[in-house]
Parts: structure tokens; sequence; C-alpha cells
């Protein structure tokens, strides 16, 4: 979270709210048999995301001079941050700052709101995050592998909360083109997930 | 929908990088329990955590856990 918002306070603020979600969402996640620890890292990812796009949406409607000084760190220029945190996508997703209805779903500054929540069941069991948690470092450097333009939209995608129409602004390159490199960096991932942790299985 | 062009999509659409149509269209052919994309979005989720986790971690302060377990507890009281 504190790579995703402009400021530690508001990263604070979400990793409380998310905690608090947590406390109630327990029993749920017991019963379907999920883990703890996915939950809380893709749940306070989109949070953090949520936030992130209202404050891009609140820059945005400021005026102009907004969008960069006051949605992003002014002192991190040419760090992944703030080239992520001063960007104000049209289709920024509006959020008056309280989590809504302590429903999990995946971020998506698209979403219809009328969309259900996603079933809890979707989430890995414990046993698959303890391996992937034992193969982490690994995985990690794997990321570092990728080409710096895949590495660059992948990272526009999960810390900057920013779609593929609004990657391609952000990176000067047509849409398809983006489109065409973040599936490349997703299937490399989870490629190399799938090799590190063993449970490679043939797509036939 | 044909499910074989979804396989690089699932992981975009857990991170909300996708379309609203795309993403829209997804979540109805979810919806619907076609049982190959169903394995494929757990699949997928697994990826985004790793990804979740790509940056350097960060320490939060600790008035932050102080805080959320003062809230926890007015939480739970009603139920002592």
């Amino acid at each position: 979270m504190a790579h995703i918002l402009p400021s530690r306070d508001a990263a604070e603020e979400i990793l409380q709210e998310v905690f608090a979600r947590l406390w109630s969402e327990s029993p749920s996640l017991s019963q379907e048999g999920r883990s703890v620890v996915a939950w809380l890292v893709v749940t306070a990812r989109e949070a953090a995301v949520d936030r992130l796009r209202a404050l891009r949406k609140t820059a945005a409607s400021a005026g102009p001079q907004g969008h960069s000084a006051s949605a992003g760190k002014g002192s991190d220029h040419g760090t992944r941050k703030s080239k992520a945190a001063a960007l104000a996508p049209s289709a920024a997703k509006s959020l008056d700052g309280k989590p809504e209805a302590m429903k999990f779903r995946p971020a998506d500054g698209a979403r219809a709101p009328a969309t259900d929540p996603v079933p809890l069941a979707w989430l890995p069991q414990p046993k698959e995050i303890t391996l992937i948690d034992s193969r982490l470092v690994l995985l990690h450097k794997a990321i570092n592998q990728l080409p710096k333009p895949q590495r660059q939209a992948l990272e526009l995608a999960v810390f900057g909360g920013l779609s593929e129409s609004e990657i391609a602004a952000e990176m000067g390159e047509p849409l398809g083109k983006v489109r065409t490199s973040l599936r490349a960096a997703v299937t490399f991932v989870k490629h190399r997930r799938q090799a590190v942790c063993g449970t490679w299985t043939a797509n036939i | 929908m044909d499910c074989q062009h979804l396989d690089e999509v699932y992981e975009l659409w857990w991170l909300g990088a996708l379309s609203e149509k795309g993403s829209l269209d997804l979540r109805e052919h979810l919806a619907r329990g076609c049982p190959h994309c169903l394995a494929r979005v757990r699949d997928a989720a697994e990826t985004v955590y790793i990804l979740g986790l790509s940056s350097k971690p960060a320490r939060p302060h600790p008035r932050v856990k102080s805080e959320l377990l003062r809230q926890i507890s007015r939480k739970a009281a009603p139920h002592r």
C-alpha cells in the first residue's frame, strides 16, 4: 500500500480499514478454507488502488495543476510510484473514503457497482500460499527478468491501478502493444510460478 | 464466449486492468459457472498474490496497530 499511495498516512489509514474488514470477514474465510494472507494482500491492494483512483479524481476535478501535486508525491519524481500516482485517468473510480459493504471484490475502476462481490472461494487455499511464500524470493527475481516495457506496464497495472488503455496513454504506446505486453508479462509470471512451485499442468 | 482466448486475461481482471466491457463480460461468464474459467481465475489469484507482494515492504507506525486493536475491541465488546 505504501508503494501505491502518495502518503504514508493514507497507506496506514487503508491498512487499518483492511484489518478491520478482516475482523468481519475471518469467519467466512475460515469456513471457505481460504488463505487469510491472500485475502489481505489482494484486498489491501484493491483498497489502496481504489483510494488512489479517488485521489486522482479529486485532483482532476480540482483542475489541471492539481493532478500530480495532490495525487502523487512531489518529491518522488522519476520513481515508479510518482509516475503512477501523478496520472489522472478519465475512468477513475469514485470513492468517498468508506470501505464498501465489507465485501471482497477485485479492484476495477470500470466495474459496475451492481456487480456481485467475488466469492471468497476464488481465493487460494493456505497450503497454496505456503508453497508460494517458500519460493517468493525466486518468483520476485523472475519478475525482475521481464523486459523493461513489460515490467513497466505490469507495475502501472499492479501499483498504479491503471487499466490497459490508461497504461497505453501513460506510456505513449498503442493500446494493442500494451495489451500484448501485459498479457506476455502475466503469462511469464504465471508460468514461472507454476514451474517454481511444481504446479505446472499442460493446457491441452 | 470462447474460453481459450481468456487464458491471458484472468490476472488482468483481478487487477482491474481490463476495459469495462471486458471486465463485465468475464464476470458474467464466471457467474454462469464455467468450470474451465473458474479454475483459471482461482489460479490467477495466486499470480496476483505474488505481484501484490513484489514491492518493497514498509513498516507501519506502531500507533496503527494500537488504534486497530482499539477499533476491534469496540466491535467485539457487544458480543462478550
